[in-house]
């Protein structure tokens, strides 16, 4: 959660993307695009083709490294590695659920607000009153 | 119980100056959630948009002429970064992470980039007074407002952004389509979103870690 750990601060990180073509094209136009001297990118494009392996690989591989501050990954891939991203809780880098262009952002999946929403479950209403 | 009361009613301030803490931390708390979900409403949107557009550059232009395969792995540095501060709300402790992102960075130096001034505007937006009803993206844009913003984003801009902006589309060809362009300043446009997103998220999961202290040593939690 927040505040736990070190906050790494850097003048200039990277975001990573893990998307469908379109979204990894549109934000490789707006400059984000990345590639090392080791020919590593900064985004995984997710097709038929790739594996939920390949998708956890990167996924573990972006918020390992120290050079990327926010990691964008498309709610529906998510969905796919949904206990790897439920189980991330540092603050940097900064995982985002964003849509895609075929399945709509979904407020109940969105790993962010599943951790609070317990606030306002019943059972913690009904704690509060005892 | 005696010994309670008169410890209250020794230090009535006390209390009151807790509990006034405490919804503090509520009223921030759902303040960035609203924040977040309105945001996000708004990303989707201009998302959509530059799905659409890219969609009718590709018309244009035909498939092959847009797709990843083109995407070239030469070595290259980003041109748009993020930085990473540490931002305090309340106690030292409580610190978090916050995000500021720096457009077209190789081509300047320490200028107020187009991207710098879009996130002061959103916010501005943010901190409005005025009621958000999620599902009509007021942060971003009717037809005529992108419109401005493509025209802006052209001549605002300095040359070395420009050329930029120009070399990050030089890989679909020399002459591209003004949908590209625009599909463009769609993408730049939502990146300005995911910083004010990244920031609220940052700031919500603050206030909620103190929200789950303040319920533990109640004996809530």
């Amino acid at each position: 959660m927040a505040g736990r750990g070190q906050i790494r601060t850097n003048n200039s990180a990277l975001i990573a993307m893990i998307a469908d073509e379109d979204t990894v094209t549109g934000f490789l136009m707006a400059g984000v695009g990345n590639v090392d001297l080791r020919r590593k990118t900064n985004y995984l494009i997710v097709d038929s083709k790739t594996t939920v392996k390949a998708i956890e690989d990167a996924f573990k591989e972006f918020t390992s490294r120290e050079d990327i501050a926010v990691v964008l990954i498309s709610q529906y891939i998510a969905n796919m590695i949904r206990f790897l991203v439920d189980s991330y809780n540092k603050p940097v880098p900064a995982i985002l659920e964003i849509p895609s262009k075929d399945h709509p952002y979904d407020p109940a999946h969105d790993s962010v607000l599943s951790r609070v929403r317990y606030l306002f479950s019943a059972e913690s209403v009904a704690s509060g009153r005892r | 119980m005696e010994d309670d009361d008169r410890c209250s009613s020794n230090n009535p301030g006390g209390i009151e100056q807790e509990e006034e803490d405490e919804d503090g931390t509520v009223l921030r708390f759902l303040d960035s959630l609203d924040s977040y979900l309105t945001l996000l409403d708004a990303l989707s949107s201009t998302l959509r948009q530059g799905w659409f557009e890219l969609a009718s550059a590709r018309h244009s232009m035909g498939s092959s002429c847009i797709s990843s395969v083109l995407l070239d792995q030469k070595v290259r540095s980003a041109a748009t970064t993020f930085q990473v501060g540490k931002s305090i709300d309340g106690s030292p402790s409580e610190s978090h992470p916050s995000f500021a992102i720096s457009k077209w960075a190789s081509s300047r130096d320490g200028k107020c980039s187009f991207g710098e001034m879009e996130v002061s505007h959103v916010q501005k937006t943010s901190k409005n007074s005025e009621l958000r009803h999620r599902g009509s993206s007021n942060f971003y844009d009717t037809t005529e407002e992108h419109d401005l913003r493509i025209n802006a984003s052209s001549t605002i801009g300095d040359g070395d952004v420009q050329k930029e902006r120009s070399k990050s589309l030089s890989v679909f060809g020399t002459l591209v389509s003004p949908k590209l362009r625009a599909a463009q300043v769609s993408f730049e446009t939502a990146l300005d979103a995911i910083v004010e997103i990244a920031n609220i998220r940052s700031s919500m999961l603050c206030a909620f870690t103190q929200l789950q202290q303040e319920m533990k040593e109640k004996g809530l939690g």
